[in-house]
C-alpha cells in the first residue's frame, strides 16, 4: 500500500439548513482499502457519500483526490468519472437498454469510441454475470439483476474508487448473495471500495476497515477485528450488539 | 346557369364541388401552422426547462448566479405573459406592433411565430411536469457518472420526460390545429379564414362551416391516433433476446411491460 492516501476528507461538514448532519468529519483512505461505513439510520451515512461526490454540497471542509482538492483542482467530470457511484435504488436509466446503461458515460463523458466503450461494458456485465441481458430494460429486471448492472455501469468508467450507498438494502434476501459475491470479487481485485452498509458480514469478513459513524461523527475507525470484538466505545458496543442480534 | 340547389345536402355538394380547392388549401395552410408551431413550441418547451433546471448551489460566484437569476425571471415573465393573454390578442399585437415598427413579416411566417411562441410557454410548463415525473436518481446516477447538466437533460431525464408528456404534446398539437382559427384576424389563408370566404359568396354559412367542422374533426381524430401510435413506438419492445441461454442461443422471453398505460 502506497503512503499518499488516494481520498483524503478533512474537516467536512454538512448541515440542512439549522440541522447539522455531518460534524467535523476527517478520513483518509489508501489506495486498495475496503472500508465499510456502519452506524445508525439518520446518523448521516448517505450524506456522507453523497457530499464526497458532490451530490450534496459540502457545507466546509475541502476532499482531496490524488491530493488534488476535488472540487478546485478537478474538473467535475474527469473527478466523477475517476469516483464512481452505486445507489440504493439503483438507478439505471430508464429509457436505456442494460448495455446503452453501461455505454453511455463511457461515450459521452470519457469520449470513446462506440466499439471500444460496448466492448468494455459487455467485458464487466459478463463480470456480474449480466452479459445475456444486453438487450433488455432495466424495469424488465430483478433488483439484483439492476444492483449487478449499476455496479457494472460504474466500473466501465474504469473508476479508481467506488462509492456503494446500501447497495443491498432494497433487495429480496435471496438476491443480497448474488450483489454481495460480486461485491467481495472487485474488493479482492484490488479496487478501493466504500461501502455504507447494514450487511455486518460484509463489513467483518470483506472490508479492511470499519467505520462507525454516529450523530455525525466518526465515532470509531479501524481494523474489523477491532471494532466487532473489541470496540472501544460505549455507543459502538450498543449499535452492534442492537443489530447483530437480529 | 343551372339552378342553385335546394335541400342541405344539395348544398353540401354543391358547396364542395365548387370550393374543395379552397378548403384543401386551408387545410394545408392549418396543418402547416400547427405542425410547426407545435414542434418549434415544443424544442421552445424543451429549452426553457433545461435552462430553468441548471443547478446553482449557494456557493457559486455572483457572476453565474446572477445570469441565471436574471435568465430564470425572465423566462418566468415570458410564460405567463403568453399564457396570461389570448392567442388572438397576442396575434394582433405581434403582427401589427411588429408592421408598425417597420417589420412587414410575411403572414405566414407571422401565424408560425405566434402559434411556435404561445406554444412554447405551455410547453415550458408541461415539460416542467414531465421533468418533475421522473425520479431524482435518474439525474443522480447522470451526475455520478460524471454527465453535465445539459448531458444528463438530453441523454437520461428528457427522453423519459417526454415520453411521460407525451398525451400533453399530443393535446397542444390538437389545440394547435384548431386554434390557429384565430389567426384570421391577421388574414392568414388557413380553414377557417377559407371556409369564410366560401361561405361569403353564397350566403350559406351552415351548409359551409358544417363541412368546416368536419374536417377539423377529422384532422383532430387523425392526429390523436398517429400520436398513440407513436407513443407505442417509443414504450420499444416488449420481449427481449437472453444471449446465449438454455440450450437455444436466441431464446426470447416475453416480459410484461412494468407499468403499462392500458390504451384503448
Ligand atoms: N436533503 C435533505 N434535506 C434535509 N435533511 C436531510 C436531507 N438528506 C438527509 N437529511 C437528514 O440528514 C440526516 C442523515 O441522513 P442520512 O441519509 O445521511 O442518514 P443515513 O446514515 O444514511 O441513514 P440510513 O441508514 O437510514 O440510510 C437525517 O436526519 C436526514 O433527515
Ligand atoms: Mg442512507
Amino acid at each position: 500500500m502506497t503512503d499518499a492516501p488516494i481520498l483524503s476528507v478533512s474537516h467536512l461538514k454538512k448541515s440542512f439548513g439549522e440541522h447539522e448532519v455531518l460534524r467535523d468529519i476527517s478520513f483518509d483512505v489508501s489506495q486498495g482499502d475496503v472500508v465499510s461505513i456502519i452506524g445508525a439510520s439518520g446518523s448521516g451515512k448517505s450524506t456522507l457519500l453523497r457530499c464526497i461526490n458532490f451530490l450534496e454540497q459540502p457545507t466546509a471542509g475541502t476532499i482531496l483526490f490524488q491530493g488534488k482538492n476535488a472540487e478546485t483542482q478537478w474538473s467535475r467530470a474527469q473527478y466523477h468519472a475517476r469516483v464512481g457511484m452505486v445507489f440504493q435504488s439503483f438507478n439505471l436509466f430508464g429509457n436505456m437498454s442494460v448495455l446503452k446503461n453501461c455505454v453511455v458515460g463511457q461515450m459521452k463523458v470519457l469520449g470513446r469510441a462506440r466499439r471500444e466503450a460496448e466492448e468494455k461494458a459487455l467485458m464487466y456485465l459478463e463480470k456480474v454475470g449480466m452479459a445475456p441481458y444486453r438487450d433488455a430494460r432495466p424495469a424488465q429486471l430483478s433488483g439484483g439483476q439492476q444492483q449487478r448492472v449499476a455496479i457494472a455501469r460504474a466500473l466501465a468508467m474504469d473508476p479508481e474508487v467506488l462509492l456503494f450507498d446500501e447497495p443491498t438494502s432494497a433487495l429480496d434476501p435471496e438476491m443480497v448473495g448474488e450483489v454481495l459475491g460480486v461485491m467481495r470479487d472487485l474488493a479482492a481485485s484490488g479496487l478501493t471500495m466504500l461501502v455504507v452498509t447494514h450487511e455486518m458480514a460484509f463489513a467483518r469478513d470483506v472490508s479492511r476497515r470499519v467505520i462507525f459513524m454516529d450523530a455525525g461523527v466518526i465515532a470509531e475507525d479501524g481494523a474489523p477485528q477491532d471494532i466487532f470484538v473489541h470496540p472501544r466505545q460505549a455507543r459502538t458496543r450498543e449499535f452492534l450488539s442492537r443489530i447483530l442480534q437480529k | 346557369m343551372s339552378s342553385l340547389p335546394t335541400t342541405f345536402f344539395g348544398w353540401v355538394g354543391f358547396i364542395l364541388d365548387k370550393y374543395g380547392t379552397l378548403f384543401l388549401s386551408g387545410v394545408g395552410v392549418t396543418l402547416l401552422v400547427a405542425i410547426t408551431g407545435t414542434v418549434i413550441g415544443f424544442v421552445i418547451g424543451l429549452l426553457v426547462a433545461i435552462l430553468r433546471t441548471i443547478p446553482v448551489a449557494p456557493r457559486d460566484p455572483w457572476y453565474r448566479r446572477m445570469p441565471l437569476r436574471v435568465l430564470s425571471a425572465l423566462l418566468n415573465v415570458y410564460i405567463e405573459v403568453f399564457r396570461g393573454t389570448p392567442m388572438i390578442v397576442q396575434a394582433m399585437v405581434i403582427y401589427y406592433g411588429s408592421m408598425q415598427m417597420g417589420l412587414r413579416m410575411p403572414v405566414l411566417v407571422a401565424a408560425v411565430l405566434i402559434v411556435s411562441v404561445n406554444t412554447g410557454a405551455y410547453m415550458a410548463e408541461i415539460v416542467r411536469g414531465g421533468i418533475i415525473s421522473v425520479d431524482k436518481g435518474q439525474k443522480e446516477a447522470a451526475c455520478a457518472i460524471g454527465m453535465t447538466h445539459w448531458q444528463s437533460m438530453v441523454h437520461v431525464v428528457l427522453p423519459q420526460a417526454v415520453r411521460n408528456i407525451m398525451p400533453s404534446i399530443g393535446n397542444e398539437f390538437v389545440v394547435n390545429i384548431k386554434d390557429s382559427s384565430v389567426l384570421n384576424v391577421i388574414s392568414v389563408n388557413e380553414l377557417f379564414f377559407m371556409s369564410k370566404s366560401a361561405a361569403g359568396t353564397y350566403l350559406r354559412y351552415f351548409e359551409v362551416f358544417f363541412i368546416t367542422a368536419c374536417i377539423y374533426l377529422a384532422l383532430t381524430f387523425t392526429v390523436t391516433r398517429l400520436l398513440r401510435l407513436l407513443e407505442r413506438k417509443m414504450d420499444g419492445k416488449t420481449n427481449y433476446i437472453i444471449y446465449g441461454s438454455q440450450s437455444d442461443s436466441k431464446a426470447s422471453i416475453v416480459v410484461p411491460k412494468e407499468g403499462g398505460v392500458p390504451n384503448d
